[in-house]
Order: structure tokens, then sequence, then C-alpha cells
């Protein structure tokens, strides 16, 4: 006890008089929390619109003023000729053109149909798509109304249906609500797996890890002092998000937040278990840093589900998300912040993570072991 | 067989038929010997003859291919921990942490090897003493210059008192006048009784060593003390010239069937020839004849360099 | 700016210690192709297959029929039918279903008497983005059906009638909305800036750490020279990479340069000199390979990924980092390139986004020069 105590002074003693430390340690999460609560939003709001009005009446006037009054759109301008659009769309400086045609009010007075082109930069797929679809439905229900105009009359009648949404857990449809909880994962994923296994390897380059060695000091001794000062740090981090989530994004956190810490210790199982692993196969610094960026960092990020829904990946990519200890991660997070579930639906996810981070720590530490003999 | 005990009381390090091998190459093959308690055991060599991986196998940190050691009676493969509470070891790095501070470097390893209290107050004092480090305690090792550094370093090393202590090329790019006092620390420690196996390519610091074991290319090829590794170059002769053309005189002595080996110290030639006949009329009258002007011909008694020259020139011809 | 023939040295040298360096060039290599397969299969945001939940409180043939026109869509996977309301609070909860559509008791009562019929949505917001496309397709749906009872209703009580407005909806540039050929070329941008960048900055503060520097440093080589010999290996190497992408992209995504190649390759040589000098400029502060990567990942791919608008829309961010996205040359590097891949388009369309590069490398190649040619007259 006394050896690990000794070890875990050291290595706060180390971190403390680290320049670039306290940065990593404080500031890396609070900017993340900031650039991923603001700007990984993929809101759709304030479509730019382009108009090229044939028709010129009162009634295309009062079309187009459907549009801006959606909340959807903002007017970007006005051309003249529809061959104008093209040079808008290309520099896309608009999403969406709307042409229309010169017998517009006429058609509809006459009871005729009168055809709208919508023009969509298709460049950007997933904003494309939606605003054609707030598109659609302001048309669709301007039709129908007129529609119904057309054919009142007393013994006629018109029966609708109309959608009346409610939102749960974010009713606000705010990104950051999604973004923010992941924070909590990112950054213990950094401070617990890449410091670790930096501070392991640092000792391995320096010549320290062998003058620890040579004294009676245990493996087991060794990785608890070299890795509990990192998960100290990782949940003081995770306080730090937690705050920032609730004061500063308006988050509340509806599950238990002694859970959530529990889970997050499942979690650190997983991380540190890497950590370690990155270590025994890295000669340098610079070597752990690159593995941990490109062999775990991106593959977590991409397939876990933190920006891009799993539900939308092709089957087979599907599968290969279930090695991704950090779905489990998101999952639970998100679950407990964000909807309240307590362990009753978690379980499952708890349950991937424990044995994702029993199994990697413990090959981990046997790869550990066997290195230092 | 030797190797069913795992204690051995009679000496504070014994090896036998040691092996190393990475891959295909043999860092150390079939080395043997022993080193008795308050020795300063050298181990001297060129680079890459096998110092390091002989030292590394008798403290545990690599594990030998063939062959055992036994370190204050332990062998040391088999009770790693009990060897590793009685020695103390230094590398040619230095490790210690460079950015905790004399006193943290302090406190850390003497709580790692279980002092506490008292005994590691007053431990603390003997080192900060010792390495004229008082009042420096709060300095960050690595504002340190080398040799205090290294002072630092041997300090944390033998801070629990071993009874062997390792040093792998302890002085390596210390300045001269720190290696005396650090040399000076050495005989100071074996006279309390404590084992010195100390690896080194600084020939005049070998002098200091009570033994030596020379190392080539994995194997020990000569072990004695200073003296004795010195006598027994006494089936050969050697003398020592000074001349006004020192490089041409060693060119023409080197043609001659008589002359063994010939090198140059300074602005002297040695010469060493086979023992029993008297060579110096021969030399005088080779050099006179070519028009080379002789100072001084003297027969000499052999320098560890002149053995370290002698076994390295030895191993160039059979390898 | 003179040059001599002592680059040549510089430039071998440099090729023959990458080309030993067997694990950093397979990452130089591999990196761009594992990068692209990730994000070019698993990255879309394209929503389909909502998992429904359906609460039927009405049970007439009106909101059967309702139900049914749901099920031949391939947005939507009916996966539960909900007797009681209550139970969807779990559902949701649990992730079972994304949303669920409540149709209350008085539906069919009030469409038969020809009023509005109202159903009740409730959705999972917890991903914003996706419910807000998923709620999009299930309003539609919702409108659709109500448009068809609507015609139904007046053609059997005998009225003529037509649609009055019919949206013809036209798509340019990328007709079946794939993500990837959005996604694609921002991945250049990536991929380039991270190559670049990272290879650069290491390998001359590896050179500062191993002492080899000064060497290059006291012989008579000026630092524009010097400058000169270390980036055009990174250059080469940097647009091999990006050539190799380019392939694999039109091999397996079919996603290719729609417009010029050389405009393409321009862009390309204009980010890459700025992200080779952004390298420089680390190397010119950072003492350690390990400080020198830090930096040099912070600092070219967080804004790239999250502030050029490669993944999340420029335009809906927060006023203040939309300002701080236009000192980002990634920003447009990407409005180029996509113009150039996706768009097709003339250079009249995007001239801006290049000065910009220009005036970026310029920029940053220079403050390099000078700080590089402060350390040796130092």
């Amino acid at each position: 006890m006394r050896i690990i105590r000794e070890l875990i002074i050291k290595e706060f003693l180390q971190i403390r008089r680290d320049k670039r430390m306290l940065p990593i340690i404080f500031t890396l999460p609070i900017l993340q929390i900031i650039i991923l609560g603001y700007a990984a939003t993929l809101d759709i709001k304030n479509i730019g619109l382009l108009i090229c009005d044939l028709d010129k009446s009162y009634m295309s006037r009062e079309f187009v003023s459907q549009f801006v009054t959606s909340g959807h759109f903002t007017l970007w301008g006005d051309v003249e000729n529809p061959k104008q659009i093209d040079t808008h769309l290309d520099r896309s400086e608009v999403t969406l053109a709307i042409i229309i045609p010169r017998d517009f009010s006429k058609n509809i007075l006459l009871g005729r149909q009168a055809d709208i082109a919508l023009l969509a930069d298709g460049a950007d797929a997933n904003t494309a798509n939606i605003s054609l679809s707030y598109a659609v439905q302001i048309i669709s229900r301007y039709s129908k109304n007129i529609l119904i105009k057309n054919s009142i009359g007393p013994s006629i009648l018109t029966p609708t249906i109309s959608a009346e949404p409610r939102v749960w857990f974010n009713p606000d449809l705010r990104s950051a609500n999604f973004m923010v909880p992941g924070v909590i994962a990112l950054v213990l994923l950094i401070i617990t797996m890449t410091l670790t296994s930096v501070a392991i390897v640092r000792e391995k380059e320096i010549g320290t890890l062998e003058q620890l060695l040579v004294t009676p000091i245990k493996p087991s001794q060794l990785i608890i002092g070299k890795i509990t000062p990192y998960v100290v740090i990782g949940f003081i981090d995770t306080a730090l998000v937690l705050s920032i989530a609730v004061t500063w994004f308006d988050i509340p956190i509806k599950g238990s937040v002694i859970l959530l810490f529990g889970l997050s210790a499942l979690f650190i199982l997983t991380t540190l278990g890497l950590g370690i692993l990155i270590s025994t196969i890295s000669r340098t610094q610079q070597q752990a840093m690159m593995t941990a960026q490109f062999f775990v960092f991106f593959p977590f990020i991409f397939l876990s589900g933190f920006t891009f829904p799993i539900d939308n990946m092709p089957w087979i990519i599907q599968q290969v998300t279930y090695l991704i200890p950090l779905r489990y991660f998101l999952e639970i997070i998100r679950g407990l912040v964000l909807k309240g579930a307590g362990l009753e639906i978690l379980w499952i996810q708890s349950l991937a993570l424990f044995l994702f981070g029993v199994v990697i720590l413990s090959v981990s530490i046997f790869r550990f072991k066997k290195i230092l003999k | 067989m030797e190797t069913n005990f795992t204690s051995d009381t009679q000496s504070a390090i014994r090896v036998t038929n040691l092996s190393k091998h990475f891959d295909d190459f043999v860092a150390a093959d079939d080395i043997n010997f022993e080193v008795s308690a308050g020795e300063i055991f050298g181990f001297l060599g060129p680079n890459g003859a096998g110092k390091s991986t002989t030292i590394k196998m008798l403290c545990g940190l690599i594990k030998p291919t063939t062959g055992y050691a036994f370190v204050g009676g332990y062998n040391v493969e088999q009770k790693p921990e009990k060897v590793k509470e009685i020695i103390g070891y230094m590398s040619q790095k230095f490790s210690l942490y460079e950015d905790l501070s004399v006193e943290e470097n302090i406190n850390f390893f003497g709580g790692v090897y279980g002092l506490r209290d008292q005994h590691l107050i007053e431990r603390k004092k003997w080192i900060l003493k010792m390495a004229e480090l008082m009042g420096r305690e709060k300095t960050l090792t690595r504002d340190l210059a080398g040799g205090w550094k290294q002072r630092l370093a041997i300090g944390c090393a033998i801070l629990h008192k071993p009874k062997i202590v390792f040093l792998d090329e302890p002085t390596a790019g210390v300045d001269p006048i720190s290696r005396r006092n650090f040399w000076d620390l050495i005989y100071s420690l074996a006279e309390d009784g404590i084992t010195i196996f100390v690896t080194t390519h600084y020939l005049d610091e070998a002098e200091h060593c009570h033994r030596i074991g020379l190392i080539m290319n994995g194997k020990i090829k000569a072990i004695g003390s200073p003296t004795l590794l010195k006598n027994n170059l006494r089936a050969f002769e050697i003398y020592e010239v000074h001349c006004n053309q020192p490089i041409e005189a060693m060119e023409l002595l080197t043609q001659q069937s008589w002359v063994k080996e010939t090198s140059m110290f300074g602005m002297a030639i040695h010469i060493s020839t086979s023992s029993g006949i008297e060579r110096r009329q021969t030399i005088k009258q080779t050099l006179e004849s070519s028009g080379i002007q002789i100072n001084r011909i003297d027969l000499i008694t052999p320098s560890l360099e002149d053995v370290f020259i002698h076994y390295t020139t030895e191993s160039v011809g059979s390898g | 700016m003179s040059l001599s023939f002592n680059i040549l040295p510089i430039v071998q040298k440099e090729f023959r210690q990458i080309r030993r360096d067997v694990r950093g060039l397979l990452l130089l290599l591999l990196m761009p192709a594992f990068l692209l397969i990730m994000v070019g299969y698993a990255l879309n945001f394209d929503v389909k297959h909502i998992s429904l939940g359906i609460c039927n409180e009405d049970k007439s043939q009106a909101s059967t029929r309702f139900i049914e026109s749901f099920k031949h869509s391939e947005y939507f996977n009916i996966s539960k039918y909900i007797d009681n309301r209550r139970d969807i609070d779990e559902l949701l909860e649990e992730g079972k279903i994304l949303a669920a559509i409540i149709i209350p008791n008085d539906f069919s009562d009030k469409i038969y008497s020809g009023r509005e019929g109202v159903v009740q949505i409730i959705i999972d917001g917890a991903n914003a983005n996706t419910a807000a496309t998923a709620l999009g397709h299930i309003k539609s749906a919702v409108q659709n059906y109500s448009t068809k009872i609507l015609t139904h209703e007046l053609t059997k009580q005998g009225i003529i009638f037509t649609i009055p407005v019919n949206p013809q909806a036209r798509l340019w540039y990328n007709p079946e909305l794939k993500s990837s050929r959005f996604l694609i070329p921002g991945l250049f941008g990536m991929i380039l800036m991270l190559v670049a960048v990272v290879s650069t900055s290491l390998s001359i503060v590896r050179e500062k750490e191993q002492g080899t520097m000064e060497q290059i440093m006291v012989s008579p080589l000026k630092s524009h020279e010097i400058i000169i010999g270390k980036t055009i290996p990174y250059l080469l190497i940097s647009l091999i990479a990006t050539t190799f992408v380019l392939i694999m992209s039109a091999v397996m995504f079919d996603v290719k340069i729609e417009g010029s190649i050389f405009l393409f390759y321009l862009a390309t040589i204009l980010f890459l000199l700025g992200a080779l000098g952004q390298g420089l400029l680390i190397s010119t502060f950072a003492k350690t390979q390990s400080v020198a990567f830090i930096v040099s990942v912070l600092s070219s791919l967080l804004p790239t990924f999250l502030l050029s608008g490669f993944i999340f829309p420029v335009k809906n961010m927060p006023w203040l980092l939309q300002v701080i996205t236009h000192i980002i040359p990634a920003k447009y590097y990407l409005v180029a390139v996509r113009s150039v891949m996706v768009k097709g388009v003339e250079i009249t369309a995007f001239w801006e986004q290049l000065v910009f590069l220009l005036i970026f490398c310029s920029l940053i190649l220079g403050i390099s020069t000078a700080r590089m040619h402060k350390d040796i007259s130092r």
C-alpha cells in the first residue's frame, strides 16, 4: 500500500509540474464541450431560398410568404430569369430555388393545376433532403387549403388529418443535448487512455522504468500506482463536464448521477486497458500518441454513434460497431442523462461494457507483466 | 548440481555458464565468474561487448537464455524479489525523474524501498551531504549539472543500504573532477563492506578496481586483479620508444618479424615482443639505419591499456 | 529568391529517411484509405427504416387504413403495436422505437363527419438531427394520406377538382442524394491536413532533437532553401496520398471529379502548401516531438473536422463560431473541392476560395521562413 501511495504522489507531482498537462486536463474538456456543443450542430435552420417569380401576382407573393413564415427558410433574394439560378446554386449561396411559372395564379383561379419547380443543391445531401421535405410540406398544405376553400358548400365534407408532434427528451431538438453528454465519453477516453499510455511510455523512454524494475515494486503495484492518478483526474473531468452541461447548456441530468459515475468506472476499465496495451506496443511517446489517435480514436468516434447514427449504417458495419466499447457507453450516458433511464434498462450495455473492460484490461496487464519480465 | 540450490552464501555474485541470445546475436556467451563480498569488481570492455546485457541479467531485468546467476546468495531467476531488496542499480542514463526536485526523488525512491520516518530522514541527510546537495533540496533534477545528477542518482540507488551495487557505465559524460570524487565514494562504500559491480570502458577507472573481468564479443577474455592481468602479459616484453619520427618508426617496426604488436601512446611507441631476448639494441639498429633519431628506449611494465589492446587485437585476429 | 542545387541533398536525405521508416510510411499511405472506407460507409445522415410504435385507440376502418399507409414505405418500420399509451414511455426510454403515433378514439368520428382528425406523434428527440428528419418524414406521410382521403371524399361527393399546386423537385449535382458525395471531398481536406502538418512538424522537430538540424543550419544553405528542401518530399507524398484516395473513391464510392482535374490539383497544392507551412511554423516553437504532435493534431484536425463545414454546416453555427471559420483554410478548400468534384463548375464559381488559399499559404510560409531565419541567425 505504501509503495502504491509513493507512486501516486510521484505521478501527481510530475503532472503538476508538466506545463502541457494542465491545459490538457482542464482546458481541453471545456474547449471540447463548447465546440461540440455549438459547432457540431446539424440543426437545419435558415435555409437559403432563392425565388424566381415569373407570375408576379398577389397570389404568388402570398405563396412565397408561406415559406418565410414557416421559420425554416430565409429569403436570400430573387432573380428575374431562371437562367440566373445556376450561378447562385453553383456558388452555394442558396440551398433551394423556387420557380413560379408565369401562369401560376391564372391556373389556380381557373381550377387547373399549377406546376412549381423546386431546384435543390444536392451536394449536401442531408440539408437538401430536409429542405425539400419542408418545402413539399408547405406546398401541399397550401394546396390543400385552396382545395378546401374552393370546395366549401353546405353539404360538402372535407375530412383531413393533421399531425400533432410532441418531442420527448429534447423538446427543442437541440443538437447540443445529443453531443454534450458524448463529450464526457470523449474526455474520459483522452485522459485515461492517452495520458496513461504516454505516462508509461515516457518512463520507458527516459529509463526510469528500468530503475523501478530493480526495486522491490511488484508489477501490479506499478500498474495501480501509475493509473490511479489518471482515473482520479478522469472523474474530476467528468464532474467538470457535467456541471458545464447543466449550468451552461441547460441540459438537465434526468437519471442518477451516482449511477453515471459508477457506469463511467466500467468504461474506464476499457480505456485503461487500451492505454496499457498501447504502452506495451510503443517505444516512444510519439508512437503511443499516434497509435491511440489512429487505431483507437478514429474508429471509436466514427463507429460508436458519437455523431453518426448507427441505425443508418450498412448492416455489416453495424455488426462492427458491437465491437466498439464506446458504443455501449454512449448509449448508457445518453439514456441516463437525456431519458433518465436506470439500470433496469441499461443493464445490457453495462454488462457488455463490463465484459469488454475485464477482457481488455486482463490482456493488457498480462502483456505488460510479460514485458516487465 | 548447483542449480538445485536457491541460495549460496559463499560469494556476493556467482555466475555460471550465463548466456544471452537475441535472435541470432549472442550478447553474452557462456560467462563464468565470482565476486566476493566487499569487492570492487570492474567489468571492462569496448562498447557492445556485452557489459550491459550481463549487468541486466544480474539485476533480473532480462532473463538469461541459459545458465544462472546468484546475487547475494539468491538465484536471480527464482527469487527476483529477494534480490531486488538487497541490490542497488544505477544505469548510464541517470534514471531519475528530471521533473521532480532533489528531495522528491529521494522521498520517492525511499518510499519504494520501504524507508520511513526517522530512517528516511537520516538517509536523506546522508545522501544530501554525500552528493553535496545540502540547501538544494528544492532544485529540479533537470537543472543539476552532470556531476551532481550522477551523485544524486547513486544516492538514490544506495538509499536502502544495499549489499551489492551495480553501476552500469556510471561515469559516462562526467567531468574528471567529479569522476575522481565518485571513485572516492565507491571506495568508502567498499570499506563499509558493500560489493560494487561496475562496468566501464575507461581504463584508468579499471585500475581502481580490486578485480577486473575483461569482456569482448560476449566472452570473458581474462579475469583477475589489474596487477595479475598485467603480469600475465609478461610472456611479452614491452618497450617504449621515444623518437623524432614516431609514425615512420611504427611503420618500420610493424614489418619486423620479431615484433608482435605496436601501438601509439601519446608521442611514444609501445612495441611488444616475445620475452626472453633483449631487443633494445635491435630496435635501435633498425630505426637508426633508416635515419630515425632515438631519444629513449625503455623496457616497461605493461599498463592496462596494453592488456586491453593485446586482447582486442587477439580477438580481432581470431574473429 | 535564388535556389542553389544545395537543396537536392536535403530532398534526397528526406526521401531516404521516409523510405526507411516503414511504420511511418505505411501510416501515411494506409491511414487515408482507412479513413476513406470508414467515412464512406459508416457516415451518412439518411434516415430510413424509422422504427414506429402504433397506438390505435380508435380501432376503426379509417384508422386501420391510415396505419396501412405507413406499411409500404422504406422510411418506416412498424415495430410495435401498443395497447396502452402509457407504455410508450418505456419503449422510447429503452430505444425500442424512435417514434410513436397515437390515433385517438375520436379519429374516425371526425373523419366521417368531414372535420380534421388529429393524430399525436411522440418522438425521441435525443438525437436532434435524426428526430428532425424522422419527424419530417412522418409529417409528410400524414399529409399525403390527408390529401388522399380529401380527394377521395370530394370525388365520392361528385365534385370535380384538381390539386391546385404540384411541386416538381429537381436535385442538382447529386440526384440520388448520397451522403458520400458530400463527405468524401471533405475527407480530402482532413487527410491532407493531417498528413502534411503532422509529418512536416515531426520531421523537423526530430532533427532538432537529434541535433542534426544544427548541422544543417551551420551549412551555407539559406533558410528558404532548407524549407523548400524539407517540404518538397512531403508535398509529393501528400499528392500521392491524394491521388490514391481519389482513385479509391472513384472505384469504391463512384465519387469522381466532375469538373477539371487541373483545378482540383491546383486547389490541393495551394491548400497543401499552407498545411506544410503550418507544420513548419509549429516546428519553430515546439521543442519535442510529443509537443509537436499534440499541437499539430489539435491545430489541424480539430478545426478541419469541426469548423470547416466537413460535416456540420457552417451556416448553422452561432455567429462567433462562424467568424472563426473564416480563418480556417480547410473551409475554403472544401468549398473549392466540392465545387470541382461534386458540382463540376467552372473556376468563376469559386475563384475567391483559391485566392484565399493563396493568401493563407504565402502568409504562413512567409512567417515560418522568417521565424526559421531568426533561429539560424541567432
